[in-house]
């Protein structure tokens, strides 16, 4: 008999949990239906997801009635979504109107230019090398450079550790510095990682690795080696003189209308720029 | 005499050597078993006890900061609860009842001998598979993007086949004297089966519960997927079509993007929370079973 | 005797009645076997669906790949349009079976310890700490395995980099050991006593009780476990990208960064176009994992069809 009233218990909470779920949805439903017109909906690059989610946070307290959805997967994301119509902003770390890195060019697409983000090659702080050449970093990651005693650091073996394809910073190492060479992708000294972090961790973990991140990720186990006897300062990378640095791009349909005209407009106004968007180490465009 | 002494001799010896052999091997076994259990509590131990002490409420359901230290990890938390709750409403009645199907109303002819390996072969299909059929189907065919819905409905899928499975073999193992004793009262089949087997078979289908409800609760190639690695950025949301990364999500997130300053400290903290809500959902699951196992023991 | 006449409408309202509640009874009875019949009709349409679509999509990659180059070419490189998988395949295969040489005496050993030697309270505190963690979510032993493992063994082994076959399979092992020594347990609690109580009557060991009497006994019980073990490693994907290093060559020596097939597909589909020949491939891919899964359940079933105690 107890076993029976237990049994019947659990049918009425899942019962009762059903038909309260029945009544969320239906008013979510509604009230979907009264704001579909101020709906953003951003996909793309997991590199600008900090810049866009503060931005969407700030912007929902200006503009109540609008309502954003932000989400990260990978800059190709970014365009390919915009061009199915499943997001209306895409963000992507190159000018996916143009044929990048071996993607292609996405017709139609409005590429708007929100931020100049600063990357560095970076080494564990326990590396005594710190500065490199970009002919020592294409030779290092082509594999011609296998010691680093032959740039001056240690007698260990250079452990080389790129991001995997499709990454936004992998596409601007290659076209800033690499610069045509190819990477030598095989090797027992030779990793992929998926992020960012991934990266800053692996270097930091690993005292003769050598990689590459957004400069906003230096910190902690690693430094940012000088470029050409340039160091990694955003001061230099807004000044040009350090070379490694891309830009951010946010990707609409055709020109921006209504709700994402209004936010890319938020991204660009100088509150933003100047504020949150220099806290997150990226560069003001304007 | 004299020839049978050096034969007991060396029974006694060859004794010896295998009371030697039984204290060596044991002793081994021991020692294994012993370095098992001491390395996985002390695993445990650390992630508890580094993330532990900083977990306040204001981390569970606080909203996550980008740019400052101090965020919290409330909308994961609360998707990680929405679509587990989600993914068994809709998979344990469609699971438990094909299960009483199998066990009860199946003829047994060869076609349900292939229905009953197809669902226990698809019981362990690795979970990336489900992952990449939900992401065909809701991020490409659909287009609703990386929704709660979607890896609900895809984590329920991934349970279907256990579920199916852990209650048919809770069900068979009911004695059949049980069925014949209410049949004979006059109860009609349905009648025998939810008020004398099921009750009966509720230990294993609990305990298959349990199991399904971490293994999705865990489960993050599927929400990464189908789900996304952001969430709506507000408290209690039930929209099923916000992005759903819950927390397995967020610590691969934070552990590989985030930029804000107190990552590491977040990812101890969600790394600690993850095991004791584990610790504490199949406790919560069994619990009822307990109590009224306790009841009957008076 | 007053009531000898028939009162007929009385009669017929409780007839009518009685009607009604078999009519109720029989109605739930009808309607529960159809919404059982109906769970079990969804389960296998939506089940065969997943696995037509999966098979559908991946066959397609054989439109522009030959089977021969997908199954025994190297070479992975889609911008050169070359899809080898052999790589992956593999390194899939390698990693289970190094993870089987370390986890299955574990905890075959384990399980023996529980099941034989481990007093009552014990035995019951163990087996809950290994249920719990068969539910430890395997992106927190693939964090582990990243800040801890990895670095240990790049000391240990003076590999360069340290991520590779040998962390991926350690991470496993830890994770399938609950798997295997639960299930193992579980086979050796099938043995009748009596089995143990004639090897001591015969003058026996404990630990030839064990190795001569429980371990045959409970044969097909453990091998049951161990390819139960082998199917979750094998689809275990998260926890697996975060140490093995994820670069498309062999990882023969253990420590060379590698990829298998979870892995590969994860870091993958996210960056292609959902009709190009790469995803394609990595449909293929899942496909063959789910073929694999499939044909370790079949040998399973085959075994228990064999019987022994612990069937």
């Amino acid at each position: 008999m107890k076993r029976s009233t237990l049994w019947k218990r659990v049918i009425s909470a899942v019962l009762s949990s059903t038909l309260l779920l029945g009544a969320a949805l239906a008013t979510e439903h509604r009230a979907d239906a009264a704001e579909v017109s101020g709906k953003i909906v951003i996909a793309g690059s997991t590199a600008l997801l900090p810049l866009t989610q503060q931005a969407a946070k700030e912007f929902k307290k200006s503009h109540p009635k609008v309502k954003i959805v932000v989400s990260g997967s990978s800059s190709i994301a970014g365009p390919q979504s915009v061009t199915k119509g499943v997001a209306t902003i895409g963000a992507c770390d190159w000018d996916a109107t143009k044929a990048v890195g071996g993607f292609p060019a996405y017709k139609g697409l409005k590429a708007y230019k929100i931020a100049k983000i600063p990357f560095a090659v970076i080494v564990n702080k326990g590396n005594p090398v710190s500065n490199l050449s970009v002919e020592q970093i294409q030779d290092i990651y082509e594999g011609k450079i296998k010691n680093w005693k032959q740039l001056g650091g240690k007698d260990e073996e250079i452990v080389v550790i790129n991001r995997a394809k499709g990454s936004g910073t992998r596409v601007n190492f290659e076209d800033k510095i690499m610069d045509g060479h190819m990477i030598k992708t095989t090797g027992d000294n030779y990793k992929e990682v998926q992020k960012s972090g991934d990266m800053v961790n692996a270097v930091a973990s690993n005292p003769n690795a050598i990689g590459f991140v957004d400069l906003a990720y230096v910190k902690g186990g690693i430094k940012a080696v000088s470029i050409n006897g340039v160091k990694a300062t955003t001061a230099n990378a807004k000044s040009g003189k350090y070379i490694f640095y891309g830009y951010g791009y946010l990707l609409t349909k055709g020109e921006a209308k209504g709700a994402d005209k209004a936010f890319i407009d938020y991204i660009l106004s100088k509150k933003f720029q100047n504020g949150s968007l220099k806290k997150l180490k990226f560069i003001p465009v304007k | 005499m004299n020839n049978q002494a050096p034969g007991l001799h060396g029974k006694m010896s060859r004794l010896r050597i295998r009371r030697l052999m039984n204290r060596l091997v044991l002793s081994i076994i021991s020692i294994i078993s012993a370095t098992v259990f001491l390395i996985i509590l002390s695993l445990l131990y650390m992630i508890v006890r580094k993330g532990l002490p900083d977990i306040d409420i204001h981390f569970l359901i606080g909203l996550p900061e980008e740019i400052d230290a101090g965020g919290g990890v409330g909308p994961f938390l609360w998707n990680s609860i929405y679509i587990l709750v989600l993914s068994l409403l809709l998979s344990l009645p469609i699971g438990i009842g094909a299960g009483i199907f199998l066990a009860e109303y199946a003829p047994n002819n060869r076609i349900m001998e292939w229905v009953r390996a197809a669902i226990e072969s698809l019981a362990s299909v690795p979970s990336i598979v489900f992952g990449l059929f939900g992401y065909a189907l809701f991020v490409e065919y659909f287009q609703i993007g990386v929704t709660i819905l979607g890896a609900s409905i895809t984590l329920a899928l991934l349970n279907l086949p256990v579920l199916a499975r852990v209650s048919e073999e809770a069900i068979t193992a009911v004695p059949s004297t049980w069925r014949e004793a209410s049949f004979a009262l006059g109860a009609t089949k349905a009648q025998t089966i939810v008020k004398t087997v099921l009750p009966a078979a509720m230990k294993g289908i609990l305990t298959g519960i349990s199991l399904v409800a971490c293994r999705a609760f865990g489960e993050s190639a599927i929400i990464l997927l189908v789900g996304g690695t952001s969430s709506s950025g507000e408290m209690w949301d039930f929209h099923l079509l916000s992005e759903g990364a819950t927390l397995p999500v967020h610590l691969w997130y934070i552990q590989s993007e985030a930029l804000v300053a107190d990552a590491q400290q977040i990812a101890q903290k969600t790394s600690a929370l993850l095991v004791l809500l584990v610790l504490f959902l199949s406790f919560i699951i069994r619990f009822p079973l307990w109590l009224s196992q306790r009841k009957k023991r008076y | 005797m007053e009531k000898l006449s028939p009162d007929w409408t009385e009669a017929t309202r409780l007839l009518t009645a009685q009607r009604q509640r078999w009519t109720t009874k029989y109605r739930f009875d009808r309607l529960f076997r159809f919404f059982c019949l109906t769970s079990i009709v969804f389960l296998i349409v939506v089940l065969s669906a997943i696995v037509l679509f999966v098979s559908k999509t991946g066959l397609l990659v054989f439109r522009d790949v030959s089977p021969w180059e997908f199954f025994f070419s190297s070479r992975w490189d889609p911008e050169h349009h070359r899809y080898g998988a052999a790589v992956f395949i593999t390194g899939t295969l390698y990693v289970t079976f190094v993870t089987l040489l370390i986890a299955t005496p574990i905890s075959i050993s384990t399980a023996v310890f529980i099941a034989e030697m481990a007093p009552p309270r014990l035995q019951q505190w163990l087996r809950t700490l290994l249920d719990l963690l068969v539910g430890i979510p395997s992106i927190v032993y693939g964090y582990l395995g990243a800040t801890l493992l990895v670095p240990w063994i790049r000391k240990l082994t003076g590999a360069p980099v340290g991520d590779g076959i040998l962390a991926a399979a350690i991470v496993l092992s830890m994770m399938i050991l609950p798997t295997i020594t639960r299930i193992t347990d579980d086979a050796l609690c099938a043995v009748p006593n009596e089995w143990r109580e004639a090897n001591y009557a015969l003058g026996g060991t404990k630990i030839e009780m064990i190795s001569k009497i429980l371990l045959p006994a409970a044969k097909s019980g453990i091998a049951a476990a161990v390819i139960l073990g082998m199917a979750r490693a094998i689809g275990e994907t998260m926890a697996v990208v975060m140490v093995i290093g994820n670069v498309a060559q062999w990882g023969f020596d253990l420590v060379t960064p590698s990829s298998v097939l979870t892995s590969h597909i994860v870091m993958q589909i996210l960056n292609v176009d959902f009709q190009s020949t790469t995803n394609h491939a990595l449909y293929m891919m899942a496909l063959l994992l789910l073929f694999i899964s499939i044909s370790f359940i079949m040998m399973i079933r085959r075994l228990r069809l064999k019987g022994g105690p612990s069937s």
